[in-house]
């Protein structure tokens, strides 16, 4: 006769058939108290020692344990890499990378950037966005632009999102709020190599077209 | 290190505030007590009033709310957070102040919200349960004595003021009696919110709590025997006595009645309805018995929940921990301090009673810091352990805990019939907390220590 296996006990849930070892642990009152004893020294500490407000957590000093990072005065830098909002990349002299090719528009999932070319007096081949509004409520921070441009020209390595506001419009960001952080040159670039791909200086000169509301925080 | 010594003077000033809040509580008591006598209604009328209005409105219910942000405050401390710290007065928007502004903030949160009566409730019932819950809660402490009874002079002669607001000769009945009332109110909370786990919770509650009541009574029957007497400041007395003969030794009851301290401390823990003993509430999965209160309704039953912490650590302190008294050596140096005290500060001949009342102050101020240190335990036990299971928290009431305390009274009267000078029970109790401290340090000696402070303590 084989040995039938028992029937399981038909329940919801099975208590964990784990019993106490001995008689000090089957009395909760020892590991009560070295409970006790743990949130104490925890409770004393955090009371008693000032906490190091470095917001890197991890190499926090001192005895005092308490990992908060009060945020508005303390910010946790963020890891390199993180896409935060995005940047207008400017050159050297402080106007756009953007050749407004339309090739981050295009693949932007949320179709949240919008660019108006504008074409250079007597050069064919250069444009620069007359317009370039990047709408960060609709933004998924997916960073496809990035990926998408040839020219480097838009990067979200500034390490900050986008401020809460109140107005809808305000959110639109354009040229005058995205055009900022430091320049960048790369051996390639065609004004290295062309005089006429300069873009004029009224282009960027005020006014700059810009959406109702779209104000300069501040 | 300047937190160190920021909470080190903030610990002294608490103390002398305890200071001047017990000579403001004398001096009212005498006050009231000899224009009541003026007035021809009897002094102890004027002295019971006074006493109401300073130990329920000017010390129960400031300590309940200082509790209420403490409990936030003393929580955030225990899991490594800050707590709530945004909240600021106008003015003195820098600084947090420890989270006491929050006080203000929940107060007004709860009186401006909605006072909500679900469509199947009981009305009547429905009003009255926060009450009902709250009443015999506040009525409690009235047996709590704050402070000794001090002569004060007085242009009729001499008036004991105590910072006592009753002290019937039933005294510890009329705490079970008045502590059984509170079943009411939740019971009644649960079943007039026709909701289903509002009922659950209160049919939680009142089976918790009348599983409790006999774990409450039976821990308190050793006390009574050891001591002889019902009324609470009788026991504080006999609790002011060296023991084993020595003047340095306390014959609290927490030496002599260990096992009746863990059992009254667990069951009226467990009346408090507060975690490990949750499960009238279980805020998890059924929210309890007052699910459908808001604003300051649900404020009466935390308010309840506070109140019930500090009647049960001022119960423990005057039971179990001596009340006003240290030991015998100490009790005199705080005598002959106080005494000293007053001849520095008011030159002349020696002043009796100017002393008495200095040591009376003193010696309440001791019994609040014991309140407070014994309501901190509490705070601590419920942010330390997870909830119990029902059926273990009616087995540990039933199964555990009345066991032990019949096991108690039987080992208390023995000791008693042996050796009434309570010498023979003090051994025991020694013996008993000598265990349980030998169990826990060898069962923390086990198990390999978590290296977490070599890790970065994080």
């Amino acid at each position: 006769m084989a040995d039938e296996p028992k029937p399981r006990a038909i329940a919801a849930y099975r208590a964990p058939e784990s019993r106490p070892e001995n008689l000090a642990e089957y009395s909760y009152v020892p590991e009560a108290l070295r409970g006790l004893a743990v949130s104490t020294g925890h409770f004393l500490r955090n009371l008693l020692f000032s906490r190091d407000p470095s917001p890197d957590v991890i190499h926090r000093r001192g005895p005092n344990q308490v990992t908060t990072v009060q945020y508005p005065e303390e910010i946790a830098p963020y890891p390199p890499g993180y896409r935060s909002m995005h940047r207008l990349v400017p050159r050297p002299d402080g106007k756009p990378r953007c050749v407004a090719c339309y090739l981050c528009a295009t693949i932007c999932p949320a179709q949240c950037i919008y660019i108006e070319a504008g074409e250079y007096e007597g050069d064919p081949i250069e444009k620069y966005p007359k317009r370039f509004e990047i709408d960060e409520l609709r933004c998924i921070v997916c960073g496809f632009c990035v990926e998408a441009c040839p020219k480097d020209a838009i990067r979200m390595d500034t390490g900050t999102h986008t401020k809460p506001t109140y107005d809808r419009p305000a959110i639109i960001y354009g040229i005058d709020r995205l055009l900022k952080g430091p320049a960048v040159s790369h051996q390639t670039d065609v004004w290295f190599k062309r005089e006429t791909s300069a873009p004029p200086e009224e282009a960027h000169a005020h006014p700059i077209p810009r959406s109702p509301g779209d104000e300069p925080p501040g | 290190m300047g937190r160190f010594v920021r909470m080190s003077l903030l610990g002294v000033l608490i103390a002398a505030g305890l200071c001047l809040w017990a000579w403001l509580g004398y001096v009212a008591i005498d006050w009231a007590g000899s224009a009541t006598f003026e007035l021809g209604w009897g002094a102890t009328l004027g002295q019971a009033a006074a006493a109401i209005v300073f130990l329920q409105l000017l010390f129960v219910m400031i300590l309940a709310t200082l509790l209420m942000v403490a409990e936030r405050k003393w929580s955030a401390a225990i899991q490594d957070r800050i707590g709530p710290n945004r909240a600021r007065l106008p003015g003195l928007s820098r600084f947090s102040l420890g989270g006491i502004p929050h006080v203000l903030a929940d107060a007004l949160k709860m009186i401006s919200k909605e006072d909500f009566v679900p469509a199947k409730a009981n009305r009547l019932l429905f009003q009255l349960a926060p009450v009902a819950n709250l009443l015999p809660i506040l009525c409690l402490f009235a047996i709590v004595p704050m402070g000794p009874p001090v002569p004060v002079r007085h242009a009729f002669g001499v008036l004991f003021a105590s910072l006592q607001i009753a002290n019937p000769d039933a005294g510890l009945l009329y705490l079970f009696a008045i502590a059984s009332l509170a079943v009411y109110g939740v019971a009644l909370a649960g079943w007039a919110s026709g909701n289903k786990l509002a009922l659950l919770g209160g049919v939680r509650a009142a089976s918790q709590m009348v599983a409790y009541e006999v774990a409450l009574g039976l821990g308190l029957v050793g006390m009574m025997m050891t001591t002889g007497t019902l009324r609470l400041d009788a026991m504080i007395q006999s609790q002011s006595a060296g023991l084993f003969g020595t003047s340095w030794f306390p014959a609290w009851g927490l030496f002599v009645q260990p096992v009746g301290f863990l059992l009254f401390f667990a069951a009226a823990f467990a009346e408090t309805k507060r975690t490990p003993f949750d499960l009238p509430e279980g805020e998890s999965e059924i929210i309890g018995y007052f699910l459908e209160y808001s604003g300051m309704k649900f404020g009466m039953f935390m308010m309840a929940e506070f109140v019930e912490i500090i009647t049960l650590s001022g119960v423990v302190t005057a039971v179990f921990l001596g009340g006003w008294h240290l030991s015998p050596v100490l009790d005199d140096a705080l005598a002959s301090a106080a005494a000293s005290l007053v001849a520095w500060r008011f030159a002349g001949p020696p002043d009796p009673g100017a002393a008495a009342l200095t040591l009376a102050v003193f010696q309440a101020a001791l019994f609040a810091v014991k309140v407070i240190v014994l309501c901190w335990l509490q705070l601590a036990i419920r942010w330390t352990f997870p909830r119990f299971r029902y059926d273990q928290v009616q087995a540990l009431g039933w199964r555990f805990l009345l066991p032990l305390g019949l096991v108690n009274v039987f080992a208390t009267g023995l000791c008693l019939l042996l050796d009434s000078s309570l010498g023979l029970l003090g051994a025991l109790g020694l013996a008993e907390i000598a265990l349980v401290v030998g169990a826990t340090l060898w069962s923390s000696s086990r198990p390999a220590a978590l290296p977490v402070a070599a890790a970065g303590g994080h």
